[in-house]
């Protein structure tokens, strides 16, 4: 039985709210793309915030060693790694199982950053299907929760640098630094294709053998000083973005200066920041109609 | 003269139909749209303070209208404006994560809805009070039943000041004695609020609440009235059975 209501009958008085008609959904124009992303996200901080956490709560759910997984996962690949390659081509150098861990470390966030914002959109088609608010906020929540836990990850620099008995010095700020500079390398991709991923999933799947391709053609289980060594590879590896940030890293952690060629610092960054406003644009004008294959 | 809150001007929208890679190649080639209308130039406005029911057989584009207001799709055609703050009570609960505690994932969800943060550590309270969750709020929420998820997504959801309310069938949640409290709670809302636009399939409700019907069929109105005479169209046009 619906009980009759006492409702007040409408327009009374003037006190409904005194808000001009605007359009709903209107893009702001690409060459803003990139601005209007950072100002939505600091706009949108608490929920941006709470995203985050949500990301990252998950990841280490249902775990009795829950976040030193973090830890625990890039040691235990690292040495895997590392037999194989003693394996293959004998003992190199006592530092290169810490060269190992650390590619792996920044490898994992850039890795984890792409296939993560690639797929944000699609993964939170639920909540799309609810609420609107700037789509852009998926794929930058994805990527901080991987930069928060890469972030994690490197706190193993501290055992390393007491059982190596490494100085500590300025450069060690080169560590987070390249974490922050692998995540960003991951976001530009990642905003390029999220509105594709939506169309046809096959992006994810192509992504995900990018990132475990790139695994092998980036100084991870190598160094750029391994690839000096052996003449022109040296310039042809600094070809590759992720170069900067894994030497980056690792020099960070030696107490080194970086020891790149400026153009090849440069390079890298150009790539991440073209990539970023490529990104901002092509999802400014995409995410909406892709929302609908959803 | 009242003024609009919402202004709906031939409204088209198109799906795209979900087709394999290679048929949806040949198709872009071929500039050939496979694609499904689900709403054909639609057109109504809302005045300030109106309550509107929209009506209408499963799959006839009511809750696209809706979230074509709020946002979530744009039109491929005509124009959508609206008035002020907008928010849309629909899917409760859909976006929790199961392994946070109830009290973070009412502040997650009502993040995602929009509250803003001084507004939620205020209203805390008072949604946890209301989702008679009483010890499990700080429990992982999957371990709730599907009412006890329905009820916190209510509670959270409800606890807003929008301008315009959109209202997407969420009466009836939960046992005879929540449902009671809840759609209370939703007529407070409505109530306080003013503007809404209302889906649902109970007719006797809408009869009560509404100032004006909207029948939507297949993607097009049909009729535009006062409630009796729209439910008797809808009967009409769609046959009792």
């Amino acid at each position: 039985m619906i009980d009759k209501l006492q409702l007040k009958p409408p327009n009374m008085s003037g006190e409904y709210s005194h808000a001009k008609l605007e359009n709903i959904g209107t893009r702001s124009p690409s060459w803003k793309a990139p601005i209007m992303n950072t100002i939505v996200i600091f706009r949108h901080r608490f929920l941006v915030r709470n995203l985050v956490r949500r990301e990252i709560r998950g990841r280490y759910r249902n775990a009795m060693l829950g976040y030193t997984w973090t830890v625990i996962e890039p040691m235990l690949l690292a040495s895997v790694y590392y037999f194989l390659f003693v394996m293959l081509a004998g003992n190199p150098d006592k530092m290169y199982p810490v060269w190992v861990l650390i590619g792996v470390v920044i490898w994992g966030c850039f890795g984890r950053s792409l296939s993560g914002s690639v797929s944000s959109l699609s993964r939170n088609a639920q909540t799309i299907h609810l609420v609107y608010f700037p789509r852009v906020i998926f794929p930058t929540t994805s990527i901080m929760g991987n930069i928060v836990i890469s972030m994690m990850s490197c706190l193993v620099v501290i055992p390393i640098l007491i059982f190596y008995d490494l100085p500590v010095t300025v450069y060690i700020i080169y560590v987070p630094i390249s974490v922050l500079f692998a995540g960003f390398l991951g976001i530009g991709l990642g905003m390029l294709v999220a509105p594709l991923n939506c169309v046809q999933r096959d992006v994810e799947h192509l992504f995900r053998f990018i990132v475990r391709a790139g695994f092998f053609l980036s100084p991870v289980m190598w160094t750029y000083e391994m690839a000096l060594e052996r003449g022109v590879f040296g310039e042809v590896a600094l070809y590759n973005p992720m170069t900067v940030p894994l030497t980056m890293a690792r020099h960070g952690v030696a107490g080194e200066s970086l020891g790149i060629p400026w153009a090849g610092v440069l390079g890298s960054l150009g790539f991440g920041i073209i990539m970023w406003i490529l990104g901002s644009i092509v999802f400014n004008r995409y995410e909406a109609g892709a929302v609908k294959h959803l | 003269m009242t003024e609009n809150a919402v202004e709906i001007k031939n409204v088209v929208l198109h799906f795209p139909k979900q087709r394999n890679a290679l048929i949806m190649l040949v198709n872009f080639f071929r500039r050939k749209k496979v694609r499904f209308t689900a709403l054909r130039n639609v057109s109504f406005e809302v005045k300030k303070g109106e309550v509107l029911g929209i009506i209408g057989k499963n799959g006839s584009g009511k809750s696209t209208l809706l979230r074509i207001i709020s946002g979530i799709y744009p039109a491929d055609e005509g124009s959508c404006k609206a008035a002020g703050s907008i928010s849309l009570l629909a899917g409760l609960g859909t976006g929790f994560s199961g392994h946070q505690t109830g009290r973070e994932n009412a502040i997650l969800y009502g993040s995602i809805l929009g509250h803003n943060e001084q507004m939620m550590i205020e209203k805390l309270p008072e949604i946890i009070e209301f989702s008679e969750l009483e010890n499990f709020i700080d429990e992982p929420v999957r371990t709730y039943s599907s009412g006890m998820k329905a009820r916190l997504g209510l509670a959270v959801a409800s606890a807003i000041h929008p301008d315009i309310l959109l209202i997407d069938e969420v009466l009836g949640v939960g046992d005879p004695q929540f449902k009671e409290k809840s759609k209370k709670r939703i007529l407070n809302l409505v109530e306080s609020t003013g503007t809404v636009v209302l889906v649902s399939h109970s007719f006797g409700l809408m009869k009560d609440i509404c100032d004006r019907l909207v029948f939507i069929h297949k993607g097009e109105i049909i009729g535009v009235g006062e409630p009796d005479e729209i439910i008797k169209l809808y009967y009409e046009t769609t046959g009792k059975d």
